[in-house]
């Protein structure tokens, strides 16, 4: 504060002011987002309650994490996708014409077709690579046909629904490819696809040096231009809260081991000793969580920090306005659209992955799950407003519904229905408190 | 035609105009919105462009801000020959445009509007929020001192409040040239008085203003010259100082300079 | 934009992609004099329907001078409606239909036999005593899984993965599973811990499923019934995740290849094989003799059968195999699959059929 410029004069209130408000306008918390992870937190006790404890066993919010991974990566781009007042119904399709081609290329086009054979170390790399290039391609013909041509997204991408789905039935006339790479294989998941402790403890130290760091950071740009600090014991709360968060996450995925039968086997190939009652290896987070969790960070970063972001959400608040400002709006457009298919290609392989094989049925539907999370979200269809954090949360929402309510035994025609009034309930709440608000 | 000719005689002065804009043409589907017009803008001036509904005065500045490409015609900044095709062209001009929906994107925050499309940036491309906040805060000192809610969407500001964040959008980057669009519509007195010293103050910093609106009053307050146009045409340009209320009124009704207008007309037009 | 609209240019769609796949659509009635048979597909999500079935179907017509027309409906009752519409005007003489939905699509046969168009339903039954249903015998699938899963484990904790709830195959096939089971869960050798629907028959919703339903049963699982191939490449990813795929006992149905290769590997029981090709084949002869008559109690091989719905009507079924790793050996003989598809990474000489 001592170099605060004069400006310092003309800002309002003092920090003390401001925090005393109340405790939320003090740590400047999304109250929507807080809202929404206290339903989650009540949906998740519920659950535990009504499954004899078993829904908050680390065993089941391992799995949970891990089936929540591709909808939410998929969702961080179909936020910005709907915030730009945009939508992409082709996302299931490119998931399965990308999870052909990677599948192929493994076992046939680079062992048979080049001749250098199965399981090769550099396999995994070239596929991904591949798919993520094919999914960057097809979401930039329907970028450029809906941003330059003028084609309304929901044509452009209803077509693409049925293009690449008819295309990747033809890509291997319907056949189950299997098994595929053991190298890709881990990023699908499963306790050999997973950290192990060591490794995920790094990971929760890392991240919380990083958000020690970023508060931090936070304070000293606020200082050095003189604005308003956030109360000292708001910042001590906000970080004792995501540390704690951080580490009890990993705890959990620590906390569940290795199957007894994939341990035995593991023992047994490694000479290791089986202590009474099994070999305890814990999995730790899993690998398509943390590809999740980085794509999550990757896209708030470029939503909230970067040009592009900013040109997104100005777009979808105002076109016209976003136009006559000088943005380059049909680029920002189909670079959504980019987005959306690498996304789309990262979630092909994480669920071929997981699978161990591409199918010509994956992804069917995904469309809208994933329109849903972002809905549930906090995502408005008319534009401009929804966060890439609210989606993820709308994800693990979405998947802790389904697979708690197959954990229950849940009769699968009533799991629908339950679905589907969540959804509308999620946004009938939202509309009507955000009406009030205004 | 030969009213701009004469405007510019009456004028008389050996400076080259900042802006000057020759026989421009806009159509839309076979319909001239804008037909043949030539106006121009010198430093320091206000030059208050006034006709009735469809007269062709908005889309007429339009060219010149790159929301419309003109279909005929010469834009020339500074006495150099310009291309103005879409708004970033006219911004690299040192055009800023204050438009009359105020086109700005109700979501976002008062300082991410004034630098939309020219955000400060960090030495990584990523955006600088405390420093454009910052500048925006200095720049509301000097334009609007009542103006506090930095921090929230400018969809919950008032009409006044977002008149202001347009306007500071315009000033910031240092523009030579400002074209306000009904700058007072949505305005109270209080507010439109703000905006009246606002426009004397740039004038005195040497920018030059085209100022459009259907109020002849606030155009007179702030004018130097006033260019009158009817159905797509330009009526001429007369200096302030030399024409009444009443005889403006006629040009835009009539479609006349004062000097070709009868007593009749006249009359009947007062009645 | 209305549900009519986005139906009729899903229609629009589907009708392009079915021309894509036949050929014989670019040329309306080009075969001059032939036959026009109408093929209208419910999807070709599955291996099987592109794989074997069309070609089947298309080779018999072929040999018989008849004109082959396809289309497919995404699964979708409403797609189809139309599809069959744009069938009946192109002029077919025999409509075959793989339903998407029983009753759904009575109105289309009724449009089809008011033309003079005779009905074959093809695989998938129709709630109707006009369409001649041509089908292997899916109730006898359902049995044949449950049979050769429960003698390789007579006893423990199942589970079920059921198919898509709104077709009427996965009732037939859990029927089939009932007549084995209901006396062994009499018994109390068997208890079925867990029972899921799937939708769309989807590989990585069974995943899901199973991992839920391990999870529930603290992998406390000794056998697994799965309605088709598909779905169990899911159940068998979420088994392989807790080291089980060798030990806990698996059935599905249809002869996919990946299955196929894991009955061979043995991380599943029996994999009961239609061979889809011969239905195909049977299906396009019985067309050829309904373009002549068009009368379907004359079929050959046509039976009087009774519909779900308790309906008289005739139908054609044809028996399924059980594939077991004792006689793999059938699916390498009818050219079903290749020997380096069926004995992919399994150790040599440790299963007969493979070298």
């Amino acid at each position: 504060m001592t170099e605060a410029k004069p400006l310092q004069a003309n800002v309002t209130g003092g920090p003390t002011k401001r925090s005393a408000r109340s405790v939320f306008a003090g740590l400047e918390i999304d109250g929507r987002l807080f809202g929404m992870i206290a339903a989650l937190a009540i949906l998740w006790v519920a659950f535990n309650f009504l499954s004899d404890g078993l829904f908050l066993s680390p065993r089941n919010l391992w799995n949970l994490s891990v089936q929540s991974a591709a909808v939410a990566i998929m969702t961080c781009g179909m936020v910005l996708i709907i915030v730009s007042r945009n939508i992409d119904l082709s996302i299931g399709s490119i998931l399965v014409f990308v999870a052909l081609i990677m599948g192929l290329m493994q076992t046939e086009w680079i062992p048979n077709t080049l001749g250098l054979g199965l399981n090769q170390p550099y396999t995994w790399i070239v596929v991904v690579v591949v798919g993520i290039a094919v999914g960057a391609l097809i979401g930039a013909l329907h970028g450029f046909l809906i941003a330059y041509i003028g084609i309304p997204s929901f044509i452009v991408t209803l077509g693409g629904l049925l293009i690449w789905r008819g295309a990747a039935f033809l890509l291997a006339r319907g056949r189950t490819i299997a098994p595929l790479d053991t190298t890709f294989q881990l990023l699908g998941g499963g306790p050999s696809g997973s950290l192990g402790e060591t490794l995920s403890w790094l990971i929760a130290g890392l991240a919380i040096v990083g958000l020690i760091y970023s508060l931090l950071a936070s304070r000293r740009r606020r200082r050095r231009y003189g604005f308003p600090l956030r109360a000292v014991w708001a910042d001590v709360a906000l970080g004792t809260i995501g540390s704690v968060a951080v580490a009890g996450a990993v705890w959990v995925a620590n906390s569940y081991p290795w199957p007894p039968a994939l341990a035995a086997a593991y023992a047994l190939e490694h000479n290791i000793p089986v202590p009474p009652g099994g070999l305890q290896i814990p999995t730790g987070i899993a690998i398509p969580v943390l590809i999740a969790i980085g794509i999550a960070l990757g896209m708030t970063f470029l939503a909230n920090r970067r040009r592009f972001g900013r040109y997104v959400y100005s777009i979808g608040g105002n076109p016209d306005a976003a136009e006559l400002a000088g943005i380059n709006t049909r680029w920002t457009i189909m670079k959504t659209f980019i987005a959306m298919g690498v996304l789309a290609a990262v979630a092909a392989a994480v669920t071929a992955a997981r699978l161990n094989a591409a199918t010509n049925g994956l992804g069917s539907g995904v469309e809208l799950q994933v329109i849903a999370a972002a809905v549930i979200g906090g995502t408005s269809f008319s534009g401009g407003i929804g966060t890439i954090a609210g989606g993820v949360l709308g994800a693990v929402v979405m998947q802790s519904l389904s697979s708690g309510m197959v954990l229950i035994g849940v009769d699968t025609a009533l799991q629908d229905i339950v679905l589907g009034l969540v959804l509308v309930a999620a946004v009938g709440l939202d509309t009507v408190l955000r009406r009030r608000r205004a | 035609m030969s009213a701009s000719e004469s405007s510019n005689a009456m004028t008389a002065s050996p400076r080259t105009p900042l802006v000057e804009m020759r026989n421009i043409r806009v159509s839309f589907g076979g319909v001239h919105a804008v037909d043949g017009v030539s106006v121009d803008l010198y430093p320091g001036e206000v030059v208050g462009l006034v006709g009735g509904n469809g007269a062709g005065k908005s889309t007429l500045i339009r060219a010149l801000s790159g929301a419309h490409q003109a279909n005929e015609g010469e834009i020339y900044i500074n006495g150099q020959k310009a291309t103005i095709t879409n708004p970033r062209d006219a911004k690299t001009y040192g055009i800023e445009t204050i438009y009359q929906t105020l086109a700005l994107a109700d979501n976002v925050d008062a300082a991410a509007n004034m630098f939309l499309g020219r955000e400060i940036t960090t030495r990584l491309g990523s955006l600088n929020d405390a420093a454009m906040e910052s500048a925006a805060r200095e720049v509301m000192r000097r334009l609007n001192p009542n103006f506090k809610n930095f921090k929230v969407p400018v969809k919950s500001l008032s009409g006044g409040q977002r008149q202001s964040v347009a306007i500071a959008r315009a000033v910031h980057f240092n523009a030579r040239i400002i074209i306000m669009d009904e700058p007072t519509a949505a305005l109270g007195p209080a507010e439109t008085a703000q905006v009246r010293d606002l426009v004397m103050q740039l004038k005195s910093e040497g920018i030059g203003i085209f100022l459009i609106s259907h109020d002849i009053h606030d155009v007179f307050d702030l004018a130097d010259r006033i260019s009158v146009m009817l159905q797509g045409k330009l009526v001429g340009t007369v200096e302030k100082t030399k024409v009444t209320k009443d005889e403006v009124l006629a040009m835009s009704i009539i479609g006349k300079l004062p000097q070709e207008v009868s007593e009749t007309e006249m009359a009947s037009l007062v009645n | 934009m209305s549900i009519r609209k986005v139906a009729a240019i899903l229609t629009i769609a589907a009708l392009t992609f079915g021309a894509c796949s036949s050929s014989a659509t670019s040329a309306p009635g080009g075969a001059s004099g032939g036959c026009k048979v109408g093929v209208a597909w419910a999807t070709f999500q599955e291996e099987r329907y592109g794989l074997r079935d069309e070609p089947a179907i298309r080779a018999a017509l072929a040999a018989g001078g008849a004109t082959y027309i396809g289309n497919s409906a995404l699964n979708k009752a409403d797609i189809q409606t139309a599809n069959v519409e744009s069938l009946i005007a192109a002029g077919i003489k025999v409509l075959v239909l793989n339903s998407t939905d029983p009753k759904a699509m009575l109105p289309s046969v009724k449009k089809a036999v008011d033309a003079g168009i005779a009905v074959i339903a093809y695989d998938r039954e129709l709630e109707s005593a006009k369409a001649l249903f041509m089908t292997h015998d899916n109730v006898e699938v359902g049995r044949m899984i449950a049979e050769a899963v429960t003698k390789a484990q007579p006893t423990g904790n199942y589970a079920i993965i059921l198919g898509d709830k709104t077709q009427t195959n996965p009732v037939f096939l859990r029927t089939g599973m009932a007549k084995v089971l209901d006396p062994l869960i009499a018994s109390g050798a068997i208890k079925i811990v867990g029972e899921q629907n799937t939708p769309n028959w989807a590989a990585d919703a069974a995943q899901t499923e199973m991992e839920q339903m391990l999870t529930a049963a603290n992998n406390d699982i000794q056998a697994v019934l799965s309605e088709n191939d598909n779905m169990a490449t899911g159940a068998v990813a979420a088994l392989k995740a807790q080291g089980l795929e060798l030990k806990v006992k698996i059935g599905a149905q249809d002869g996919d290849k990946a299955a196929l290769n894991r009955v061979a590997l043995g991380t599943q029981v029996v994999s009961v094989w239609k061979n889809s090709a011969d239905l195909g084949t049977a299906a396009g002869k019985a067309a050829l003799e309904l373009c002549k008559n068009p009368d379907i109690s004359k079929v050959t091989g046509a039976k009087a059968v009774k519909t779900s719905g308790g309906l008289d009507g005739y139908g054609v079924n044809l028996n399924p195999v059980p594939i077991t790793q004792d006689n793999l050996q059938v699916v390498l003989d009818a050219k079903w699959i290749t020997v380096a598809e069926l004995c992919k990474d399994v150790k040599p000489a440790s299963v007969k059929g493979c070298p």
